[in-house]
């Protein structure tokens, strides 16, 4: 199959520009030919600038090239939707994946989609004390939405499972009520359809869709906070609904009273309905919440796995599968089964967190206290065996741990030669394979200087 | 032929553009992540966070996982961060339409309220559309000095890896391969002499890789240990040290 010149316009910029110009500006880039040209769709306003300023004159010589004719090339912003898409990828979820449906911003004959995760259901949902009550609220809106609990507030901490709730009521209110209008949504994404509501003029659409579902879902609503035109428009939406009998739920990563920047009414109105808090869950629901998961993704998790990972994660849920997702990709990638030990390894980086940065001074201190000399004497000429070998030591930590080069490393040794830093890590490296006491001091210290 | 003292080959302001993909990386012990964005950039979903300290590859990293996924067909962005923080974040803006954007540098914009509401905006967008986002920066999540916690949390959900340094013999590789790729011929024992007798952090040797490169063009010699020596010795160490 010829290429199309689109792709040709690529291949030529690919050898002209540094990976980086290309991979930040060219390769976000949809082309579209039709009988006019060449149209660009750039992401945003700020790529399509770039692009005209920076590429647009040596895109137009490289199309000449080819084309005798007066071929035109045209920057827009867009996104073309009808691209094919890669064999094998998506598949599911394609019908989803156009632009207008990743946003709901109602336009005239678009139908919307609800964007509820399928994931998140109540099955799917780990039940626990830390958010029985929550559970429990949510399954009783989903018997009488609009009516028992509305609005529904759950609020509670990061990553702690209001959003999976949320969803589960969305999914059992359509299972109720099949072909029921549901809308989820971040609260940031509210404010920014409304706002392009009001640029295109269409803000008159955008109250009549959010006026009009059968329940609306707003996540994070303390994003609203200082947003008083979205505040404004929100209140009004939120009485239409409420009128209308049609359920409301909304998150919040803490109660409506301790937001601060949202306005009185709206606080009062959110305490209307039934205000229920998700605690961050305990040890056994952790342990839980990580099974489930596992057998989610067909693997197999043993317990002695799943209390390591619970006992050493316990902010939030997030963290917890964030974990367990960095065992599966690495028991997959080696083909190793998830072991006490594998998993260990697979979490060491996670584990330790080595924010804190190992410097030279440091090193020196530590050795120097390890060994109970004084760091001036690592620093010295002074080549007695109690003093020489310490300092040995911390050069050789020096080189495995930072990243300062040879020279570095002797300067900071009271001013000696990369040839004596070389001589001092080949002699520590011999002495670990030789006795045991050198082998321990160097795990020893490296322990100490990594967590 | 060696040019005669004092008269120089003035060498074109011109360097040979390797292409940063996965062959040119040389992973050591980052196997395990090189692995997962090759899968991710095949299936244009899944979310990855990188965090290292400067040289450690997190940049050559996301940009090959970019040009895999261009590979795949797919579309991709490199958001280069530290560049663009200045110009706030209507960069991201229409991102959420690709198939996998890749954010360099997170750290340059943490604490930025405009930024950091961005960021979270663009995450939630790739995740309920089921794309695929990376992110890389200099800590962990939880080391980030990031104000909004939502989206501290979100960055620790997929899959978080601490780029580990390289051994020095894998600095070495890493130093050749990426010599040839630009064309110039590097031979082990001067990659090992500059290892020894330079940094040895791979931004700080690359640097020096350039440096060689236009060296030896205006001298027209063979990069040799005694050629690389007498540079030592006659100039300044080029930038950047440590990043």
């Amino acid at each position: 199959m010829s290429k199309s010149i689109w792709e040709y316009c690529q291949e030529r910029l690919e050898g002209e520009l540094n990976p980086q110009q290309f991979n930040t500006w060219i390769r976000p880039l949809q082309g579209v030919e039709d009988n006019q040209g060449l149209k660009l769709l750039a992401p945003n306003r700020f790529v399509l600038d770039w692009i005209s300023e920076q590429y647009l004159g040596r895109l137009q010589q490289i199309v000449s090239d080819i084309r005798d004719d007066d071929f035109q090339i045209r920057l827009e912003v867009g996104s073309h939707s009808s691209t094919p898409a890669p064999a094998g990828n998506h598949q599911q979820q394609q019908p989803e994946k156009s632009a207008a449906a990743a946003r709901p911003l109602p336009q005239n004959g678009i139908k919307h989609t609800n964007n509820l995760n399928p994931d998140f259901t109540f099955d799917s949902f780990v039940e626990g004390k830390s958010n029985q009550l929550a559970r429990a609220a949510s399954m009783q809106v989903t018997e009488n939405p609009g009516s028992a609990y509305n609005p529904l507030f759950i609020c509670g901490g990061v990553g702690l499972g209001k959003t999976h709730l949320m969803h589960a009521i969305g999914h059992a209110i359509q299972q109720h009520k099949p072909g029921a209008n549901i809308a989820y949504l971040h609260s940031e994404r509210f404010v920014a359809d409304m706002v392009k509501a009001l640029q295109h003029n269409s803000i008159a659409e955008f109250k009549r869709f959010y006026r009009s579902v059968d329940a609306l879902l707003i996540d994070d609503i303390q994003f609203f906070a200082g947003k008083e035109r979205s505040q404004e428009e929100f209140f009004h939406t939120f009485n239409a609904l409420l009128e209308g009998q049609h359920q409301i739920i909304l998150t919040c990563d803490r109660y409506p009273k301790e937001v601060n920047g949202l306005e009185e009414r709206l606080k009062s109105r959110f305490g209307w309905g039934l205000t229920v808090a998700i605690e961050p869950p305990e040890l056994e629901t952790r342990v839980a919440i990580l099974n489930q998961k596992a057998s989610r993704s067909r693997v197999h998790l043993p317990d002695e796995v799943a209390f390591l990972i619970a006992k050493r994660f316990r902010s939030n849920v997030r963290e917890l599968e964030g974990a367990l997702n960095r065992v599966i990709a690495n028991s997959n990638l080696t083909g190793n089964p998830i072991t006490l030990e594998f998993a260990q390894q697979a979490l060491k980086d996670l584990l330790l967190l080595q924010d804190k940065q190992i410097t030279t001074e440091n090193i020196q201190k530590t050795v120097a206290e390890y060994y109970k000399v004084r760091v001036a004497d690592l620093l010295s000429k002074r080549r007695s065996r109690s003093v020489a070998r310490p300092r040995q030591m911390a050069m050789a930590l020096c080189k495995e741990l930072t990243n300062h080069s040879l020279p570095e490393i002797g300067d900071a040794y009271g001013g000696r030669d990369h040839t004596t830093v070389l001589h001092a890590c080949r002699k520590i490296a011999e002495l670990r394979g030789t006795e045991h006491k050198v082998e321990e001091d160097y795990n020893n210290l490296v322990r100490i200087l990594t967590t | 032929m060696n040019a005669p003292a004092g008269l120089q080959q003035l060498p074109l302001a011109f360097t040979l553009n390797e292409r940063l993909d996965f062959n040119l990386f040389v992973a050591g012990d980052n196997a395990a992540v090189c692995g997962r964005l090759q899968e991710l950039a095949a299936e244009g979903r899944g979310q990855v966070y990188l965090w290292g300290a400067p040289g450690s590859g997190r940049s050559h990293l996301l940009q090959a996982t970019c040009q895999l996924a261009g590979q795949h067909q797919l579309r991709a962005a490199y958001v280069p961060l530290a560049q663009f923080a200045a110009h706030g974040p209507g960069l991201l803006e229409g991102l959420e339409g690709l198939d996998l954007v890749a954010l360099d540098d997170l750290q340059t914009v943490a604490g930025q309220d405009d930024w950091e509401q961005a960021l979270f905006g663009l995450y939630n967008s790739l995740r309920d559309a089921g794309r695929a986002f990376v992110a890389a920066a200099d800590s962990s999540p939880r080391g980030l000095a990031l104000e909004l916690a939502d989206l501290r949390s979100r960055l620790g959900w997929g899959e978080v890896f601490h780029l580990q340094p390289l051994a020095d013999d894998d600095k070495r590789e890493a130093l050749v391969r990426r010599a040839s790729a630009r064309g110039i011929e590097l031979p082990d024992e001067v990659a090992v002499y500059l290892l020894r007798r330079t940094v040895r952090d791979m931004a700080g040797l690359m640097a020096w890789l350039d440096h060689l490169d236009q060296a030896q063009l205006a001298a027209q010699r063979r990069l040799s240990i005694p050629f690389v020596k007498s540079l030592l010795q006659e100039s300044a160490p080029p930038g950047p040290g440590a990043d």
